[in-house]
């Protein structure tokens, strides 16, 4: 039975095969995608999970409900810890961690590595296992310092490593360590990812802030005892919190900070550790959290694209059905169950369903690099074989072969014997399941051109609004690997002294845009002024910096050698003149530093975006200020030529530092850096656009096929009475249209609010415009038109005398 | 083995009724070889439908084997026919992505079968209708005699005990026809009843008496000798 049922399957697909080529073509489109989307999203969403405590895991951070509304930090001060494991038995491991670069030495061979700075719990409470080294007490040495396989393998080769002195240079001082542990590599799927390890003491300033709780420095992540609710662990802070961060608390109070509903101004609070790689406001372990939105919005285009390819074969097997309505007569005269009729035609689908599978994968292998280069995705196909996607992947198909291939059975089977007999196949109702179907795979096309066009608007728009300095001619040298920023520039500057096409040459703390170390950084200093607290963003620049940057001074001066006093000036933008509020701010002092030495504003630049477009600008103080490194070099180079520029700054840098990468990039690129999530997302929205398009102009197209089919009649009997071919043409295509027309007004305000929303995450947006929605629907409506055309010319202008004899 | 009683049938549409069938009245005897004749609109095709458990008649009594089959639902319509009742149509019906065996075997996939008594009473049923030669080919591949041929061994290789022909040999030429007529005849006389709808008198002479419809009922029945 089964073979026959196969057998007769395999004849009708191959006699219908330029529409099953049609169905197979769209599933198979869809499900690539559909792979490729899903596959991302799995890993978006199985972060972190090799740690086999991950559930008892959590990271502790701050809040502040300051008047502005309450802000989060996870940066806690370095007492945190320790005060927290003393006064409260539910914590049963808890483990500061910081970041920085580090060379590390072994004999000749030098490294710029990775490394963390922890407490001996960290290896306690994450799974990161140890090849060689005791866990319970690899950490428990000062100077022990723990390396990864790869690096143990860069640095010693085949040699032994465990136990060997190494020498490692953190913040430029250089000391001993002894290789306590070598540590399996770390996957690329952990939010937490180190080349070394080292005890937290090592961390800079680490004594200076032994007891400093207003200090904020580091994260730290608690495990709590097995069995241990941490619903609780939150109300028990309360009185640790007023024990500990008094003074912080008044000084909130003194800002404004309104209580909660608890009473409370500033607390702590426990977020779970699983979680970190999407909360984006806590801002991740290592910083890049990713937004949900991105993963969920490929969740919802993946579902958009297959139910659109699924609507197609809904529509296709129909329109096919109707071919075949003979067929079923005879064999319900010859007895056939409907059961039996169900299975037959089930099975078909289930072939067509099984060869786009395949062909679909296939596409998917192909497509696979493309789409990890586009989507920065590391997903791999290996991944397809976890259990887990094998079981999701399985109960997919079994849904899309029902959903898709039981409809068109039922109705096949339901067809009058006797009518089909006699010939009267054709269905004389417009088919409102059709139209339905079309109608909504149209509204999910023309939502998706509608956000593709928003999207690239506001790219657009975020790339090319003028941010009130120079991002073209500017490069950034991130100063990283234990050099001492000072001394850098001081170098680079002598070195770069002869370059002619070089303008000028600063330093400052903070980058412009993200630069290619990948990290951001941002200081932010209170002080009281009058009876008001001032917040500024404070930017440690060097001479030039103005210049270099070309932002406009309004008033007063840049920094300058020849003032003597300069070290404790400041340069303020006019956000911050707004805040300090006084008459004649230029030239007044100002108690920057709760001190008495105050500091004198010299100059007042105009506002530029020193932060990304998603934010206003805030108050920026500038200062020469020592206390704050120099993390980068911007170096300007006269217009023309950027390339051989470029060059030349590598090979200055390259000869003064040999051993240290150079990763300097333009400000423009750095600028483009921080829209990669927006990017991404547009990416994702033009693709998925594109590829709901095809696959529904693919279905239109078959359903144009049929419809000529069904009326071949009819466009007969109209040239006959004297119709023209562009009479016919917009006849059969006007249906279309209308409802193609219909989809754009059910688009309309679902992608307004969407995209409405998604503008809201932007200090600075475009507004939607109404041609917009025209646009995209203008273009639906063409590519209806265009696609229906192929079989509704073909038919307009066939010769009707043939149309019908044949009847 | 049939006797139908003031059957009726309407077709309607939203403005109009057409009475098909009108009070008919007729008895087929088993062994029996019947002819239906009458202009077109009669209502021959309608009644054939009917008395081959493909529509249900809209009042009247059907008895089948001295069974009321006239209220039987779907499935028990199918499950009657298919193991008493074989059709032969004008247009042959055959499928045309199975080869000829596979068409005459259908019937018996339908009524379970096993596999190898299907491939006997298939090679059977085609050596008797001298179209074994052909059977791995598809109907297209047959002149329309063949075809027929075919579809006549569909219709018998389940041993039915009735045979509904809708003028079979309609799309054929004279001398296909008589051969097809023929064949029916042989299957008569080993014992099989035959019910055929013709616009033929040539082709009505075979039978043992001709029905005369008009407008849904019987005008006059003519028995051979």
């Amino acid at each position: 039975m089964l073979k026959n049922y196969i057998k007769t399957a395999w004849r009708n697909l191959w006699k219908g095969r330029v529409f099953n080529l049609l169905n197979l073509v769209g599933l198979a489109v869809a499900i690539a995608c559909c792979t490729l989307i899903f596959l991302t999203v799995f890993y978006e969403f199985t972060y972190d999970r090799f740690h086999t405590k991950l559930d008892n895991i959590y990271q502790i951070y701050t809040v502040s409900n300051r008047a502005e509304g309450a802000e989060v930090t996870s940066s806690v001060p370095e007492p945190l810890t320790p005060a927290l494991k003393a006064e409260y038995p539910a914590v049963k491991y808890m483990t500061r961690s910081a970041d920085a670069g580090a060379l590390i030495k072994y004999g000749n061979k030098e490294l710029d590595e990775n490394l963390h700075f922890v407490d001996e719990d960290f290896l306690k409470m994450f799974t990161f296992p140890l090849i060689e080294g005791n866990k319970n007490n690899v950490l428990s040495g000062l100077n022990n310092v723990v390396i990864t396989q790869a690096t143990a393998k860069a640095l010693f080769g085949e040699e032994p490593a465990l136990n060997k002195t190494v020498l490692l240079n953190i913040n430029n001082v250089q000391q001993p360590f002894i290789v306590s542990g070598i540590l399996e590599d770390i996957s690329r799927h952990s939010s937490i990812e180190f080349d070394l390890l080292v005890r937290f003491e090592h961390y800079p300033n680490y004594a200076a802030n032994i007891n400093a709780w207003e200090n904020r420095t580091h994260i730290a992540m608690i495990e709590f005892n097995n069995g241990y609710d941490p619903a609780s662990f939150t109300s028990q802070l309360t009185p640790f919190v007023k024990k500990h961060f008094a003074p912080s608390i008044e000084i909130l109070k003194k800002d404004g900070a309104k209580p909660n509903e608890k009473g409370d101004i500033f607390w702590l609070d426990i977020a779970p550790f699983s979680n970190n790689h999407f909360a984006t406001n806590l801002g991740g372990v290592e910083g890049n959290p990713v937004n949900k939105t991105y993963p969920v919005s490929l969740i919802v285009i993946g579902c958009f694209i297959l139910i659109i390819a699924c609507i197609n074969f809904i529509n296709l097997s129909v329109a096919r059905g109707f071919t075949r309505s003979r067929e079923v007569g005879v064999r319900k005269t010859l007895g056939a169950s409907k059961g039996q009729l169900l299975i037959q035609f089930w099975i078909e689908t289930i072939m067509v369903c099984l060869a786009s599978m395949v062909v679909g994968l296939l596409l998917c292998m192909a497509l696979i690099n493309q789409f990890k280069a586009i989507f920065k995705s590391r997903i791999s196909l290996s991944m397809l074989l976890d259990p887990v996607t094998l079981f999701g992947i399985i109960i997919l198909f079994l849904l899309v072969t029902a959903i898709a291939g039981f409809y068109p059975a039922l109705m096949m089977v339901r067809y009058k014997t006797v009518a089909v007999l006699k010939g009267n196949t054709a269905s004389t109702k417009p088919g409102k399941l059709r139209n339905t179907l079309l109608v909504v795979q149209f509204s999910l096309s023309t939502l998706l051109i509608i956000c593709t066009i928003i999207t690239w608007q506001q790219i657009n728009y975020l790339q090319n609004k003028p941010l009130g300095y120079n991002k073209t001619e500017v490069l950034s040298i991130p100063v990283s690997g234990g050099l001492i920023g000072e001394k850098a520039l001081k170098l680079m500057r002598n070195e770069l002294k002869n370059h002619a096409e070089v303008a000028s040459v600063t330093g400052a703390y903070m980058n412009m845009g993200r630069g290619n170390d990948g990290s951001s950084r941002s200081s932010i200093l209170g002080f009281n002024f009058g009876d008001k607290e001032i917040r500024t963003h404070i930017q440690r620049v060097d001479y030039d910096y103005l210049k270099t940057l070309d932002i406009k001074l309004l008033e007063g001066r840049e920094f300058n050698p020849d003032f003597a006093g300069d070290s404790t000036a400041v340069i303020i933008n006019e956000t911050m003149a707004r805040q300090l509020g006084t008459k004649n701010v230029l030239g007044s002092f100002v108690p920057m530093y709760d001190s008495v030495a105050k500091v004198q504003v010299v100059g007042i630049v105009k506002d530029y975006n020193f932060r990304s477009l998603h934010e206003d600008i805030a108050p920026l103080t500038l200062t020469m200020d020592k206390h704050y490194e120099i993390n980068y070099i911007f170096v300007k180079v006269k217009p023309g030529n950027l390339v051989a520029s470029y060059d030349a700054i590598k090979k200055s840098w390259n000869r003064q530092y040999p051993n240290t990468e150079f990763e300097g990039s333009w400000i423009n690129e750095n600028t483009e850096r921080q829209y990669l999530n927006e990017r991404r997302l547009s990416g994702i929205f033009v693709s998925g656009a594109v590829i709901a398009i095809v696959i529904s102009c693919i279905g239109l197209l078959a359903i144009s096929i049929m419809i000529v089919l069904q009326r071949t009649k009819e466009i007969g009997i109209r040239k006959v009475l004297g119709s023209s071919v562009g009479g016919i043409v917009l006849l059969l295509s006007m249906d279309f249209v209308k409802l193609v027309l219909l989809a754009s007004v059910i688009a309309f305000p679902i992608a307004w609010w969407l995209m409405n929303n998604w503008l809201q995450s932007f200090a600075y947006r475009i507004t939607i415009q109404w041609w917009v929605f025209a646009l995209a629907t203008l273009l639906a409506i063409l590519l209806a038109f265009i696609t229906i055309s192929f079989q509704s010319v073909k038919a307009a202008l066939a010769n009707p005398v043939k149309s019908l004899r044949s009847e | 083995m049939i006797k139908i009683t003031n059957l009726e049938k309407f077709y309607r549409t939203e403005e109009v009724e057409t009475v098909a069938l009108n009070k008919l009245n007729i008895e087929i005897n088993r062994g029996e070889f019947v002819a239906i004749m009458g202009p077109s609109g009669c209502g021959k095709s309608t009644l054939l439908n009917i008395l081959g458990l493909l529509d249900d008649p809209d009042g009247g009594s059907y008895l089948f084997n001295d069974i009321e089959v006239a209220q039987f639902n779907e499935r028990k319509r199918a499950d009657l026919r298919k193991h008493n009742i074989g059709f032969v149509f004008q247009s042959f019906n055959l499928i045309d992505e199975l080869t000829v065996f596979e068409n005459v075997e259908l019937p018996l996939i339908y009524t379970g079968v096993s596999a190898t008594e299907r491939k006997e009473r298939v090679e059977e049923v085609l050596s008797k209708m001298q179209i074994m030669h052909r059977r791995n080919h598809y109907p297209q591949q047959l002149s329309g005699g063949q075809q027929q041929r075919v579809a006549i061994a569909r219709a018998v290789v389940n041993k039915p005990k009735l045979i509904l022909a809708d003028e079979p040999t309609g799309n054929l030429d004279s001398s296909n026809g008589n051969e097809v007529m023929e064949l029916l005849t042989d299957l008569n006389e080993q014992g099989t009843t035959i019910i055929m709808v013709t616009h033929s008198e040539h082709d009505a002479r075979y039978s043992h008496r001709i029905i005369r419809l008009l407008d849904g009922h019987t005008v006059v029945e003519n028995i051979m000798m």
